[in-house]
């Protein structure tokens, strides 16, 4: 992730910083103002924040399912590659230390 | 992660080593449809977050005529993050009834279910079937007006069996109509009896599933084919889906949560347009495919005794498909397959675009 430096000596601030706030801003903005019918039950948070902490929510969910996809994948890799070398067995014979 | 005073603990108590022993001797078959293996696992997932989502929906519903369809309106307004369980547990069942259909066609076109394993499929369609019932129960438990419409039409079918419709139809009720009684009662079923027989159910699939091992299709029972480990090489896949199925099942139900509809009301004329729920489709245009009288006799009572004969054929594939069992070829029932397949999803995309 590129940094950006404001001033020499300052604290140095990460992009996703101002990003955050920005996206949040403009997905309020762009959000209809909630107009419930007299009959219908709101089954979904009316509020334009309580509704983007869920589509952020959401996106973090796909992001770490993503991640650990990417880890098991690669830890399954590796256990193959040893199957087939195949010094996954046990040796019966190997010296303990006490 | 190594955890040695764990690991010994175990050790002075359990088998541990001999059970990860088993676990690593345990072969999974590699074929071009090994794909299928993956939609059991994905119902046994499926099911575990029905389980946990439910019980925490229990504790803030209110079993009661008065209090039910309140209660949930409660769970989705009020209580911290209950909108998205209660979402969440309404696709849950709509993804696990689907899956276990896909596995049961799956199942019956791959001919898994030949000899020895035709228990395996008993106990799979009858979890199917358990499983729709669980879907009914919870769907009347919403207490909204088409739920109630849902509900009657469905027993109401039911009582058009002979002989014993009537009493179906009293035991699932309670009561002359769908009331109060037929809430408590499908409350009684959804939170105690099916959970019980779907426990039963999956544990004896799985040990028979652990007893005669994965099937292996006819036509590449002869070839040479690889075979993996179940654990780790097969979990870890396994584990895969499974995040793929929770992120499906988590966007579904943050972008589509279930409607609620008015408070029901069983004296008040049903709702215009009420659909059951999509697996209740195909059984409903089949019914509206028979005229009123055939011959004298009520239609619908016909129409109801075709469906639960073609339905129990269906269920008895496994002891008729004699090919299969001596391990040839059955191209007859492989079209069977195909015809109940094409059937069920022409009727199911009819009922939903009518």
């Amino acid at each position: 992730m590129r940094r950006i430096g404001v001033v020499k000596g300052l604290k140095r601030f990460s992009l996703f910083r101002f990003a955050q706030p920005m996206v949040m801003a403009l997905f309020v903005m762009i959000q209809p103002a909630p107009s419930p019918a007299a009959d219908r039950i709101a089954v979904f948070p009316t509020t334009p924040f309580d509704a983007y902490i869920i589509y952020e929510s959401l996106a973090v969910l796909w992001l770490a399912i993503i991640g650990l996809i990417v880890i098991i994948r690669m830890k399954l890799r590796e256990i193959e590659r040893i199957q087939e070398m195949g010094i996954d067995k046990e040796d019966k014979d190997a010296p303990l230390l006490q | 992660m190594n955890c040695p005073k764990l690991k010994n603990w175990l050790e002075e108590r359990y088998d541990w080593e001999g059970m990860k022993r088993f676990a690593k001797r345990k072969l999974v078959p590699e074929h071009r449809y090994d794909l299928w293996y993956y939609t059991g696992g994905i119902t046994l997932f499926l099911f575990i977050l029905q389980f946990l989502t439910g019980m925490l929906l229990a504790f803030y519903y209110v079993p009661h005529i008065d209090f039910a369809h309140k209660s949930i309106i409660e769970i989705v307004t009020k209580q911290n993050l209950g909108w998205f369980f209660r979402s969440f547990h309404h696709w849950g069942s709509e993804l696990c009834i689907a899956f276990l259909f896909i596995h049961l066609f799956g199942t019956l076109l791959l001919k898994s279910y030949r000899k020895p394993r035709e228990f395996l499929w008993a106990t799979g369609f009858i979890l199917l079937g358990v499983s729709i019932f669980f879907g009914l129960s919870g769907y009347l438990l919403l207490w909204d007006e088409r739920a109630l419409a849902a509900v009657r039409v469905a027993t109401g079918g039911a009582g058009n069996f002979p002989f014993i419709g009537g009493f179906i139809k009293a035991f699932l009720r309670g009561s002359i109509d769908v009331t109060g009684d037929t809430l408590t009662r499908f409350y009684a079923f959804h939170v105690a009896i099916l959970p019980i027989i779907t426990l039963l159910l999956v544990g004896l699939h799985l040990l028979l599933m652990q007893y005669h091992g994965m099937s292996v299709p006819l036509s590449l029972e002869k070839e040479k084919r690889r075979e993996i480990p179940f654990f780790p090489n097969f979990f870890y896949k396994d584990l895969m889906v499974w995040l793929v199925v929770l992120g499906v099942l988590t966007t579904l139900a943050v972008l589509l949560p279930p409607e609620i509809g008015a408070k029901a009301d069983p004296l008040a004329p049903p709702p215009e347009n009420v659909k059951p729920e999509w697996y209740f489709l195909f059984l409903l245009e089949t019914l509206k495919l028979f005229p009123g009288a055939i011959l004298g006799l009520n239609g619908e009572t016909i129409a109801i005794l075709m469906v639960s004969c073609a339905i129990l054929f269906f269920f008895l594939i496994p002891f008729f498909d004699q090919r299969s069992a001596r391990g040839e070829k059955s191209p007859l029932f492989t079209w069977i397959g195909v015809i109940y397949l094409l059937y069920f999803l022409t009727m199911t995309v009819v009922g939903y675009l009518s």
